[in-house]
């Protein structure tokens, strides 16, 4: 070859090299979540996009959730979940991060509610890899441990290396929680050996916690449970009600399991577990008068009892005055589509074939 | 100089910086360790004072002190010494075949010393050698501890006299389809089965290397043959059928229950297509479950309780091990039920017996309660001497967490188990040799050639399984049964 043939071979090798590097630098800036989700998952970009194809801007809002939820970034979380885009990993976090904030059953019907499903992520044979990833979040939020560490075992099983950072983390931590130690050590050991996360196992090591991380793990510590109770894995209500149990001031599980009786429909099992004097939002007023109403209970007493305000009453009354004039039309109660009226009457399962 | 050759001067100087830096690598962060960690012994694996076969492979470990330095570790034996420096211990594979040979009956004497954060170590300890060889070869599944579900599953095979490993069976050949751990019968590599679950799956039996799927079930049973074993004859096999729910606790330290609603016995006929179902063994009020037989062949050990309402009551559920005569002319199982270990006045619950392929002992596991202890940390192995009816010591054995999944040597002097020590979560193969005295000695590790192969390790050993010769299949044979081969209808 000549010097010139060289010369333009150079300059073409520059080129793909050149194209190669803005195509990377465009990727990373256009697809920053899956560029961290998949570190958290243990596997470069190469194997991501093998495991999990090329992302799109929905798999990089579902990631972003993901990774953020996962700092317990929750401003970030809800800022990401703001737009509802009707997918129940965004309902999931939605309604997480406005638990974390106090807000869940006020902010429960302004969104998309797949049912129980945008509460806890449903995990087995026919879950995504992705949502079981995800599944584990709440059970640690709510002070479940057991079903975190499950969760976050499953996540990790299938995710594409079988293991990872995310899932190490969270299982270090419930570990550190429920005061198994010698099992926290194991999954420390392997992320002490993770450069970018290094820092974050040693403040974790037995015995060398600083005050930050004392105070967190007691925080945990303290929801709980204190019985030992077998349950089946999906017995949602039990789990809840056995956290509840131990710890009547866990207002976050209250609302929890408050909302998925009401998301279930189970007017019945919302009364019994209702506790006027632990929370409170128009909500749960709105649902009481479903019940009060239904069950020929609609008094003075019961009203006061449940903390139902004149205001929501009266909502309440045009609601049935106009569903009764309209037979129930759903087109006529549009300025109830935000209530639990609204999707008590006409929320229903989609079915896929 | 030449410009060309300034340059590939500079290449070479600069292959060598960068391969210099590769290798050195950074040093194994061994934290967190010591009382109330996974690794609370100064070595891990803690081969200190055990007992080993004259055919194992390199005993390989390191110091867990994360302070620690200038480590120098000497084994002796009879005419050879060797010093070893640094954290990590990694035989070359000579250099200890000379040594076990040299120790063989006798010890080996280990002298480590090393500078902690405070004080020099010095440690003088013994490893035993047995002249008494542990089969080679040893089966286990591989599995994360992910409760109901799975991914990426394999059996595979392991020489325990190097660090050789196969798969016998793998996801990647069978469309990740869930199996079953792989059993011998009384350790012997040419009769051997494992269940292939979902569609194109069966039992695969292997009677001297002839493959066959099975559908092991009839109408009667309750469920297809979940546990249970080949008889010495190779002809039958004694299963139970089970139907398996699996739960969590809440609280404590036992994470998963799994327990059962019903569970019957049943004989399967490999020669006739046959199965054998016995109303004796079928009733709704009584469970049965983990038949064994005997090492003759002519009993059916097994474990058995009376119905609870469940889960409600599964800290009631306590099963007894009990044999029934087998006839191993007709494939029937008798009706005279003997108790060999009552639950009831022990107030312990057994599961898993394992009879010694010489027939003197019966190795089982006992739990507080239930059928599955491999969750519960309480869960310890129990012996039984079949000929005295007194139990053999084992607290050199059990540990503080679930010991379980247990399997005999062809000699009965080696039984291999599965043990979650340390982390809880893990289980992880240990050996432990019985003497012709009946003394068990303390379990060792199955040695790895990465000392820190266990730190990274996030599956568990389930059900490791000792066989006297290699099982004559691969992953890929069992790949193409799989797609290939119709599964043998029982009737």
């Amino acid at each position: 070859m000549n010097r010139k043939g060289r010369r333009i071979l150079w300059i073409c090798l520059a080129v793909v090299v050149l194209a190669a590097a803005v195509s990377q630098f465009l990727f990373f800036f256009r697809y920053p979540y899956f560029r961290r989700y998949a570190a958290e998952n243990g596997v470069t970009l190469l194997e991501a996009r093998r495991a999990w194809g090329h992302p799109s801007e929905i798999s990089e809002v579902a990631m972003g959730l993901a990774v953020e939820a996962a700092r317990e970034n929750w401003d970030r979380v809800a800022q990401i979940a703001s737009v509802d885009r009707k997918s129940e990993v965004g309902t999931y976090y939605y309604n997480l991060s406005n638990a974390m904030r106090g807000t869940l059953p006020d902010r429960l019907m302004d969104y998309y509610q797949p049912f129980e499903r945008g509460l806890f992520l449903p995990v087995g044979e026919k879950s995504t890899p992705f949502i079981i990833a995800c599944a584990s979040d709440v059970w640690f939020a709510l002070g479940d441990m057991s079903m975190a560490e499950r969760d976050a075992m499953l996540g990790m099983l299938f995710s594409p290396s079988h293991t990872g950072p995310r899932y190490l983390r969270r299982l270090a931590e419930t570990n550190l929680v429920k005061g198994d130690t010698q099992a926290a050590s194991k999954y420390l050991r392997i992320l002490l050996n993770v450069p970018s996360h290094r820092r974050w196992a040693h403040s974790r090591i037995p015995g060398s916690w600083s005050p930050a991380v004392q105070s967190r793990i007691e925080a945990k510590r303290a929801l709980l449970p204190r019985t030992d109770v077998v349950h089946g894995m999906d017995q949602t209500q039990i789990i809840l009600r056995v956290l509840l149990n131990s710890n009547p001031s866990n207002k976050m599980a209250l609302d929890y399991l408050l909302c998925y009786d009401l998301l279930t429909k189970d007017l019945d099992a919302f009364v019994a577990d209702f506790a006027p004097n632990l929370t409170s939002s128009v909500l749960y007023e709105e649902a009481i008068l479903i019940f009060l109403a239904s069950k020929g209970g609609m008094s003075e007493d019961n009203w006061d009892h449940y903390h139902v305000s004149p205001s929501t009453l009266e909502r309440f009354n045009r609601f049935v005055t106009l569903y009764k004039q309209n037979d129930g039309a759903m087109s006529s109660l549009e300025e109830f589509r935000k209530t639990y009226w609204f999707y008590f009457y006409f929320a229903s399962h989609n079915e896929k074939k | 100089m030449k410009r060309s050759k300034v340059i590939s001067s500079l290449a070479i100087v600069v292959a060598a910086v960068a391969f210099a830096l590769l290798s050195c690598g950074r040093e194994v962060d061994v934290r967190p360790a010591g009382a109330g960690t996974d690794r609370p012994a100064e070595v891990f694996p803690d081969y200190r004072e055990v007992t080993i076969p004259c055919n194992i492979a390199p005993l390989n470990f390191y110091y867990t002190d994360p302070e620690g330095r200038a480590f120098v570790t000497t084994f002796t034996a009879p005419g050879v010494s060797v010093k070893i420096r640094g954290r990590e211990i990694k035989w070359k594979e000579k250099q200890w075949k000379k040594l076990l040979s040299a120790a063989t009956g006798s010890d080996i004497k280990v002298s480590s010393s090393y500078r902690s954060a405070r004080e020099e170590v010095v440690l003088d300890w013994l490893m035993h050698v047995s002249a008494d060889k542990i089969d080679p070869f040893l089966t286990y599944r591989l599995i994360e501890p992910g409760f109901e579900v799975w991914d990426d599953l394999e059996i595979r095979e392991r020489n325990l006299e190097s660090f050789e490993e196969r798969a016998i069976s793998d996801w990647k050949h069978t469309q990740n389809k869930c199996m079953n751990c792989h059993i011998h019968s009384h350790a012997r590599g040419d009769l051997s089965m494992f269940y292939l679950r979902g569609q194109g799956g069966g039992a695969i039996l292997n009677r001297g290397g002839t493959l066959r799927k099975l559908t092991l079930k009839d109408s009667e049973m309750i469920s297809p043959t979940v546990y249970g074993e080949i008889h010495p004859g190779g002809r039958y096999g004694v299963f139970s059928t089970n139907i398996i729910i699996p739960a969590m606790h809440s609280f404590g330290p036992n994470r998963m229950e799994v327990f059962d609603t019903g569970s019957d016995l049943c004989v399967a006929d490999f020669d006739q297509n046959h199965m054998f179902t016995f109303p004796q063994f079928a009733r709704e009020d009584v469970f049965e479950t983990f038949p064994v037989f005997s090492a003759e062949g002519d009993y059916v050990y097994f474990c058995t309780a009376p119905s609870k309402k469940l889960p409600a009551e599964i800290d009631k559920m306590m099963y007894s091990l009990v044999r029934v005569p087998f006839d191993a002319k007709t494939g029937e199982l008798g009706t005279q039920v003997d108790t060999v270990w009552n639950a009831r006045t022990r107030a312990k619950s057994v599961c898993h017996p394992k009879t010694s392929p010489d027939g003197r002992y019966i190795l089982f596991t006992i739990a507080d309660y239930g059928t599955f202890p491999i969750n519960h940390s309480e869960c310890d192995l129990c012996m039984m001497d079949l000929r005295s009816g007194e139990l053999v010591p084992m607290d050199e054995v059990n540990a503080d967490k679930s010991d379980t999944y247990h399997s005999w040597s062809s000699s009965s002097r080696w039984f291999v188990f599965a043990s979650k020590r340390g982390d809880g979560m893990f289980g992880k193969p240990y050996f432990s040799h019985i003497g012709e005295d009946g003394t068990v000695t303390r379990p060792f590790l199955l040695p790895q050639k990465d000392p820190h192969f266990y730190d990274n390790m996030l599956r568990s050993f389930n059900v490791p399984d000792l066989g006297d010769a290699p099982v004559g299949f691969d992953a890929q044979e069992i790949g193409r049964i799989w797609r290939e081969m119709p599964a043998e209808q029982f009737d």
